[in-house]
């Protein structure tokens, strides 16, 4: 089974009739587009 | 309540919400899209929720939050990146490289000097523009940064302590060296490989001579294990696509801690070539996708498909992206720019075969007057309100319609959608899956919500 397509993994009715999050923060580690930014994972 | 509730696919509805499908057996997504808002609805619930009210009208409390957090993220970010080219010249002729043959072939390369007199001017630029205490992206890019290697070097001692510093790579020449050196410094290293098998990754990467690089990549790759900062790049193009599941398979098995799984992008007439429509790109890469997870759940070890990660936090946290690519505008120009050995600046690397979209030059200019000149705001003006294929999409902002360049060279105009419009409104769909099955955690970086705030929860 994959998740590409009409998955389900749980009974529907054991599941919240809604999901809705969101969360925010400062856009400080918006920058690239080809590379990956690996900062926060390197400790120096 | 009008009967046909349920019934609806797609098409906006009287409370403002618009209904997206996204596949899955028992979720549908109400959508915002111009503040980038979602609900998942339970498809039995939708009615019922709708004529409730309560989401609506919590959503409408929230929505000029999310309206000012958008048009920040989209209109007011200044640069804190830039893609520094220290050599046009490239040791390998790869088939879909954006940038052109004839550079690559006899560039010139930048002097210690001149580079070191970017470094000022850039650290000059910065210290104007972003706030104390934050250290701006230097990534070493190509062509083949590593052909000018000890000019490149000198610059990562001289000004590690005020830059972050990467180098996207074909490994050729990152000897142990060169991998202890930029280790040690926490330095960025992204390498290129586009299959686990030499036969199909020497297809597209490959020497001068027609040879192929695939096995001094996978060295370094081997050489790499352990190291936190190094990341492979594999372009997914019709050569390749039938190899991305093994791909995914192979580097987690060396322990790489993120890939990204990038289309070839349209812009030169080699990536065209190279380009696979939205069908066979969106199966192969979804089918991929689901292979990391099987693996993080057998291993406990993630490969995070960092591309794929980027369009899943644009729906969970818009702010905390760490890509500028599916955002409209998109981030060239305005959160980061590329400068070539020449010291022409251009809105994003894509663009350096295009010298109509060199904004300005680094030692003649200055960078403010670059990012406000035409050439750049052709780039950082193009906005998915303006494409007409892109205006009522519910998921413009999970997308941004990229890319510019590929854009105005393969279709015409900054007016008109990219090369993948349908692969990228796939993965928004998958990623709702995800979100539905409550798994998107997985595809991510533990942490990745550090320093993120919920402003907003229904239903959880």
């Amino acid at each position: 089974m994959t998740r590409t397509e009409d998955v389900t993994t749980l009974s529907a009715k054991t599941r919240p009739a809604v999901i809705a999050t969101r969360k925010s923060c400062d856009a400080e580690g918006t920058g690239l587009s080809h590379y990956v930014l690996m900062d926060r994972l390197v400790k120096r | 309540m009008p009967a046909s509730w349920t019934d609806l696919f797609g098409g906006r509805l009287p409370d403002g919400l618009e209904r997206f499908d996204i596949g899955h057996a028992d979720y549908c997504a109400l959508i915002d899209a111009d503040t980038a808002f979602w609900a998942l609805v339970r498809h039995d619930e939708i009615g019922r929720v709708v004529a409730d009210g309560s989401l609506e009208a919590e959503w409408r409390a929230k929505a000029g939050d999310f309206a000012r957090e958008m048009e920040m993220l989209r209109f007011h970010l200044k640069p804190s990146a830039v893609y520094f080219n220290p050599t046009e010249r490239c040791n390998l002729d790869c088939s879909y490289c954006y940038i052109p043959q004839d550079m690559r072939r006899a560039g010139e390369h930048m002097s210690r000097e001149r580079l070191h007199d970017a470094m000022v001017r850039l650290e000059e630029y910065f210290a104007r523009t972003v706030p104390e205490g934050r250290r701006p992206q230097i990534i070493f890019h190509g062509a083949e940064p590593m052909l000018n290697r000890d000019a490149m070097f000198t610059a990562i001692d001289d000004f590690g302590d005020r830059f972050r510093f990467g180098v996207q790579t074909n490994a050729t020449l990152l000897d142990d060296e060169a991998i202890a050196f930029l280790t040690r410094r926490g330095c960025g290293i992204g390498l290129s490989l586009d299959a686990p098998l030499p036969e199909v990754a020497d297809r597209s990467r490959k020497r001068w001579n027609g040879d192929g690089v695939f096995r001094s990549t996978v060295e370094a790759i081997e050489r790499l294990r352990g190291y936190a900062g190094f990341n492979v790049i594999c372009t997914m193009n019709r050569e390749n696509l039938g190899h991305l599941v093994p791909m995914v398979e192979f580097l987690h098995a060396r322990e790489v801690p993120a890939c990204m799984l990038n289309v070839v992008r349209c812009t030169q007439p080699g990536g065209r070539a190279a380009w696979a429509d939205d069908e066979a790109v969106s199966a192969a890469y979804l089918a991929a996708l689901d292979r990391s997870h099987e693996l993080f759940m057998q291993s406990g070890r993630k490969l995070v498909v960092a591309n794929f990660a980027n369009i899943l936090i644009s729906i969970l946290a818009p702010t905390a992206r760490r890509l500028m690519c599916d955002i409209s505008p998109c981030g060239g120009g305005r959160s980061f720019f590329a400068l070539a050995p020449d010291g022409s600046l251009f809105p994003c690397s894509e663009f350096i075969g295009l010298p109509a979209f060199a904004g300005g030059n680094l030692f003649t200019d200055r960078i403010e007057d670059v990012l406000n000149s035409p050439a750049f705001r052709q780039v950082t003006g193009r906005k998915v309100e303006d494409i007409a294929a892109c205006a009522a999409c519910p998921v413009r902002h999970f997308c941004g319609s990229p890319c510019p360049a590929e854009a105005h060279e393969a279709n015409g105009g900054m007016d008109r959608i990219g090369a993948y419009c349908g692969f990228y409104l796939e993965q928004a769909r998958y990623a709702f899956r995800l979100i539905a099955d409550g798994i998107a955690d997985d595809y991510l970086w533990d942490g990745w919500d550090e320093g993120a705030e919920t402003t907003f929860a229904f239903g959880c």
